[in-house]
């Protein structure tokens, strides 16, 4: 299994326009900026299409990714051995993350990865345990910009949970 | 050797801070190996619905209606 070959698999199928933007979130997003923790899977936005008419569909991505000898294993398609998620933006939040997405140079290959602070924002509307975990990372490890993470935070009226969050993890007090 | 908690913690920090500071093509060759460990403690092939027994979180759920 290869991370960047899938990477790199992802980025010639921008190239033959089988896909537009894309960018990496997640866990494998996560890992820009902090230390690597386990994942089973990586997340790929995607900016589909969305004319009137126009339904949205994996069917070329997986047409085309089965033609270079990827697997469809239930919700996944497996890329150099790494099973991958497809995802359409489900929130303004996620658009806006997508949108603001930047360019990685690793190693000669190029990878579009959401900000420190849009996974930060991220993990906080989601909000599962292991969201938690992550956001608890960003915040320990000093890896965003606070003030353009607060202004996410309040832009998608996440400000209440955000003060929940503190109250939980980051303040003393019980 | 000591089992002064607070040193610990300070250690465990400082180690995490110095895997955060790799190069990124390092940390995701990392994620390499530890997928295949993973994989291989938990004789899976993919994440799946019908690995009874096991204890998974839901998918997440990219939406903002839980949000308010």
């Amino acid at each position: 299994m290869n991370l960047k070959e899938a990477i790199a698999t992802i980025n010639r199928m921008q190239a033959d326009g089988v896909i537009g933007r894309y960018a990496i979130g997640g866990a494998v997003g996560a890992t820009f900026y902090l230390e690597p923790v386990t994942t089973l899977d990586v997340d790929i936005f995607v900016g589909f299409r969305s004319d009137p008419g126009h339904v949205l569909s994996l069917g070329p991505i997986y047409d085309y990714l089965k033609a270079r000898g990827c697997t469809v294993e239930g919700e996944y398609i497996v890329i150099a051995g790494w099973p991958v998620q497809f995802l359409p933006p489900g929130s303004p939040l996620v658009e806006e993350a997508l949108a603001d997405a930047v360019d990685r140079d690793i190693d000669a290959t190029l990878m579009r990865v959401f900000t420190a602070e849009h996974l930060a924002a991220i993990a906080l509307q989601v909000g599962r345990a292991k969201d938690k975990a992550r956001l608890l990372q960003f915040v320990e490890a000093g890896a965003f910009d606070d003030a353009r993470f607060q202004a996410i935070v309040s832009r998608h009226g996440l400000v209440d949970r955000w003060r929940q969050f503190e109250r939980l993890f980051l303040n003393d007090e019980p | 050797m000591s089992f002064d908690l607070q040193r610990i913690l300070d250690s465990k920090r400082a180690f995490r801070q110095k895997l955060a500071a790799r190069p990124v093509a390092e940390k995701l060759r990392l994620l390499d190996e530890l997928r295949a460990a993973a994989l291989a403690i938990r004789g899976a092939s993919v994440p799946s619905p019908d690995n009874a027994g096991m204890v998974q979180e839901d998918a997440a759920k990219y939406g903002d209606d839980d949000s308010k």
